[in-house]
């Protein structure tokens, strides 16, 4: 653990009109910590995940990235604080190749606006090879909807890795995986984590979770009700508190 | 898993095999060889029977270097609105109004190089206006475009009533867009280089690479930050902008506007889209397609008036060309998506 959280939740409520999504929720997040986001159907975790990366804004309380009281008010702001969001249908364009999706709003250009498209392709091609382990993926000028899931998310990833991010969320990723596309989305959080990223898995296998996380964060009905290391408990009690609370 | 660093990512393979299913899979591949089949038989049963089938003759190309300007800038403009995820289907009211208001302007004594580019002006208002109501509302730009189609098209006699207007410019306007330059039509020298700068702009320039995000997964393109809104709108201006450069096209050619002119345009430049490989639901499509879609409608007209074919053969087999196209598209896509 270091000193100072990357980010932080402070006393966040979310409002939908008369419905409370988050009431009161606080919770941290360490640099390179890989945290479990556990939680029962609509206990908030997606709210929760959206409202980190911009995409809803707090009703009260805030966030604050390197102990600095931030407020995120649409998707740049948190991809600007190094924040990168891969949802289950991955935010990937189907109809486009791998490495124009690697590089989806943050073409390389000339002073013109023109795409430099042999640099991104370059780039790309060694994103996919060192980076990504998922094997099927031959060309980075493939189109993505050619892709598994698996391998969609791999891309993803992709981007996450090439853009440096910090903070990777990841809402439900394994959902549609083979087992063994789980275990390399699994193992691509650590390798992550080995360079110092966080992330924050939200999921409903709690076997997965406790495979990779070093923290979980367990929410019922809009607030935290069990914040403790993986040392400290065992998948019986993160069961318990998952289904009893 | 089990791949190597090194081995993951093989180079293409050229084979010729491999060749013709790469050029299947582009979005304007098969429409490329269904006109590249059509221009040899049209040309060898040209060479063969020069008098019977005057394909060839000077005269004939020259129609046909004047007629395709005007759908093709249409379709330039409507597909990249179409690849951005929306239809506009005001196009043919525009390019009636906006001439209507070039032709009466000059009339009035006004330059033709002022009026035309005033002309382009309102095509682009009208653009950003029926992207601001589709967005706003949150409404199928379908239905608010019928309503521009409609509109619009009253605006034309409004404004001047339903009487010819005559078009009488500067010769250098006239020259500009309706003379000749090294044997070729100045209007078809206009769209090849237009479908050259939309080439580019689509292709190879940022812009274009957000318009294929937005209208292939508009969710996915505002989570990675692209400004979907201001793309849309900006597509809904070309559509608008083209619409009234057709207008030029056409006016300077003619001498004069009809009130009524450029009814059913707007429906044939969508054709001319989705027989060139462009996906109805967005994100999907290229330039060379638009291109070879518009080249491919004036062919078949042009092959069917020289054959003397009587004219609902014409739309007989538009409609099935668009359908076929249509089905094709489909297919490719569920692959594409599998
Ligand atoms: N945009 C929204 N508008 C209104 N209510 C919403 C919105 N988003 C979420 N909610 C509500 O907030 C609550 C929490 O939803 P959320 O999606 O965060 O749950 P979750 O923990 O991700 O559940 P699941 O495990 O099923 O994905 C739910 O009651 C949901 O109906
Ligand atoms: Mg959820």
């Amino acid at each position: 653990m270091v000193d100072t959280p990357i980010l932080e939740l402070h006393g966040v409520t979310k409002r939908f009109g008369p419905l409370t999504a988050l009431k009161d929720l606080s919770f941290h997040i360490g640099e390179g910590e890989v945290i479990g986001l556990l939680g029962d159907n609509g206990a908030g975790k997606s709210t929760t995940v959206n409202l980190i990366s911009g995409i809803h804004k707090p009703s009260s309380g805030h966030l604050s990235v390197d102990g600095q009281q931030t407020m995120f008010t649409c998707r740049s702001d948190s991809a600007d604080a190094g924040i990168e969001t891969i949802y289950q249908n991955t935010a990937l364009v189907d109809s486009l190749s791998i490495t124009r999706n690697i590089f989806m709003g943050r073409e390389i250009t000339n002073g013109l606006g023109f795409l430099k498209q042999g640099e991104m392709r370059e780039i790309a091609m060694e994103v996919l090879k060192s980076a990504v382990h998922i094997s099927g993926i031959d060309s980075p000028d493939k189109l993505v909807g050619e892709l598994s899931g698996g391998q969609k998310q791999a891309v993803a990833i992709a981007r996450a890795v090439h853009f440096k991010r910090r903070v990777l969320l990841l809402d439900e990723p394994t959902s549609a995986l083979s087992v063994r596309e789980t275990e390399a989305l699994l193992n691509q959080v650590l390798r992550l984590k080995a360079g110092n990223v966080s992330s924050v898995l939200v999921t409903h296998n709690i076997y997965h979770a406790y495979q990779v996380c070093d923290r979980f964060v367990i929410m019922s009905h809009g607030t935290k009700v069990f914040d403790v290391a993986k040392e400290d408990t065992s998948i019986t009690q993160l069961t318990e508190y998952v289904v009893l609370t | 898993m089990t791949t190597t660093a090194e081995g993951a990512i093989a180079p293409p393979r050229h084979t010729p095999r491999l060749l013709f299913r790469q050029l299947l899979a582009h979005p304007a591949g098969s429409i490329l060889l269904v006109f590249v089949i059509l221009q040899v038989a049209c040309i060898t049963w040209a060479l063969l029977h020069p008098d019977d089938f005057r394909y060839l003759s000077p005269q004939n190309l020259a129609i046909l270097m004047r007629a395709i300007p005007v759908l093709g800038c249409l379709a330039l403009g409507v597909g990249v609105l179409m690849i951005a995820g929306e239809f506009d289907l005001s196009v043919g009211s525009v390019y009636a109004l906006t001439a209507i208001v070039m032709a009466v302007q000059v009339d009035a004594g006004m330059s033709a190089f002022i009026a035309a580019p005033l002309a382009i002006a309102i095509g682009l208002g009208i653009g950003v206006l029926n992207g601001l109501i589709t967005l706003k509302f949150g409404l199928p730009s379908f239905i608010v475009t019928l309503g521009g189609l409609m509109f619009w098209r009253g605006a034309v006699l409004l404004y001047n009533g339903a009487v010819q207007v005559r078009f009488d410019p500067e010769p250098a306007f006239t020259g500009l867009f309706a003379g000749t330059l090294f044997g070729l039509n100045a209007a078809f020298l206009w769209f090849l280089a237009l479908v050259f700068a939309f080439y580019l702009l689509m292709h190879r320039h940022k812009f274009g690479n957000h318009v294929f995000a937005t209208g292939g997964n508009r969710p996915a393109a505002t989570a990675i930050g692209i400004n979907t809104g201001r793309v849309k709108i900006i597509a809904f201006a070309i559509a608008g902008g083209m619409a009234a450069f057709a207008g030029i096209l056409a006016t300077a050619r003619v001498g004069s506007v009809q009130p009524g002119q450029g009814t059913g345009l707007e429906l044939q430049a969508i054709a001319a889209c989705v027989i060139g490989g462009l996906s109805l639901h967005g994100g999907r499509g290229s330039v060379i397609g638009i291109f070879l879609g518009a080249m491919m409608i004036h062919t078949i007209t042009n092959v069917l008036l020289l054959l003397r074919a009587p004219g609902f053969y014409l739309e007989m087999f538009i409609a099935m060309l668009i359908v076929g196209a249509a089905i094709l598209n489909q297919f490719i896509e569920r692959k594409g998506t599998a």
